[in-house]
């Protein structure tokens, strides 16, 4: 049986056709993409519980309150540390989970570009996050306890900074890297369409009194994390290193 | 003299399994025997033999362990290997450069 990767002849065509189709081999045996969407599926679905639950930590001096009655500017800030920490582990758990790959399957992975991008970004996010809870981009109303329906307009500055202190959209950022560190177009292609959706999505303000209201947030990103890590899993090459 | 690109062609690395060891362990940075074997499709002592010759060029650096009770043996590209790798595939770039170039030039008796 002759494969494709090695032809028989050893002129300069055949010879770069086998570098070109052994490089290939070596990528696709490389790639894990299906664990990183899956585990940010997951903390983007256990941050529901912590956005719904998690008691309101005035750690910035936001709130303002009157009898009965208390309004605070800024998101929670246990959101903030929840999503600070779930990625940092997250990215530890993707970290570990290549290394082993690498060990089964007998390849290297250079994954650690990934992991540094990812983990600055969630720092950057975190820090972000911050700046704008004392510097915020849309107007906040005089009166707190307005009920009154605000108009928002928003710049394209003001949602490109929104969307760096979005944990969600920072994923997607750091997904970019792991495209470029895997050579996968695909996952390329599955960034790009999973950015765009969750920056359209976070640019929209629901105009709710549930205290569920922040759901679809949440579940759309999760949805398409836990589609895109099955559509990956099925693709997955499955190649163990043989004993020697 | 003419400098042809063939006189720049290294023996060593200008082979079908040993251009493809050094392809392998340049995207792979550390890549597993039993990986390389596979992949290449070879037996094992052909494969040794073949990193023996690479190893001994200080192109690639053999590491021997375990992993468990498996015994693991790592290949690295060194330096010297990354620029042997570059250096061949310029080389047969430009062949085949001058190549196509000859076949489409106008000869003396058209």
């Amino acid at each position: 049986m002759t494969h494709e990767s090695a032809p028989q002849a050893d002129g300069p065509h055949e010879l770069l056709a086998v570098v070109r189709d052994l490089t290939h081999q070596v990528r696709v045996a490389q790639r894990g993409t299906w664990f990183p969407l899956l585990v940010f599926a997951v903390i983007t679905l256990v941050a529901i519980p912590v956005y719904r639950y998690a008691p309101y930590l005035d750690l910035f001096d936001t709130c303002r309150s009157r009898p009965q009655h208390t309004v605070c500017m800024a998101p929670n800030p246990t959101q903030l540390g929840y999503w600070t920490v779930a990625l940092v582990l997250a990215y530890a758990a993707i970290a570990g989970f290549y290394v082993r790959q690498s060990r089964r399957r007998g390849v290297g992975t250079p994954i650690r570009p990934y992991v540094v991008v990812g983990v600055a970004l969630a720092v950057l996010m975190a820090a972000v996050s911050i700046w704008l809870t004392f510097h915020p981009l849309i107007p906040v109303p005089a009166d707190p306890f307005s009920t009154d329906p605000v108009e928002i307009e928003v710049g394209p500055a003001a949602w490109l900074v929104n969307g760096l202190a979005s944990p969600i959209a920072v994923i997607a950022l750091a997904l970019l890297v792991l495209a470029r560190v895997e050579r996968n177009w695909a996952l390329l292609a599955y960034s790009l369409v999973y950015l765009a959706i969750v920056m359209v999505q976070g640019g929209q303000v629901i105009h709710s009194t549930s205290p569920w209201f922040f759901l679809p947030y949440l579940l759309v990103p999760a949805a398409l994390l836990l589609l895109g890590s099955a559509a990956f899993a099925l693709i997955r090459p499955t190649t163990e290193v043989p004993g020697r | 003299m003419i400098n042809h690109p063939t006189n720049g062609l290294d023996d060593v690395v200008h082979q079908r399994v040993r251009l493809g060891i050094l392809a392998i362990a340049h995207q792979a940075r550390q890549v597993e025997f039993g990986f390389l074997r596979t992949t290449l499709q070879l037996t094992s002592g052909n494969l040794g033999q073949h990193l023996t010759v690479l190893e001994k060029a200080e192109l690639i650096q053999i590491e021997k362990g375990y992993e468990g009770k498996r015994p693991r043996t790592w290949v690295t590209l060194t330096a010297a290997g990354r620029a042997a790798l570059r250096d061949e595939i310029a080389h047969l770039k430009q062949l085949i450069h001058q190549v196509e170039q000859a076949e489409t030039a106008p000869t003396a008796d058209q």
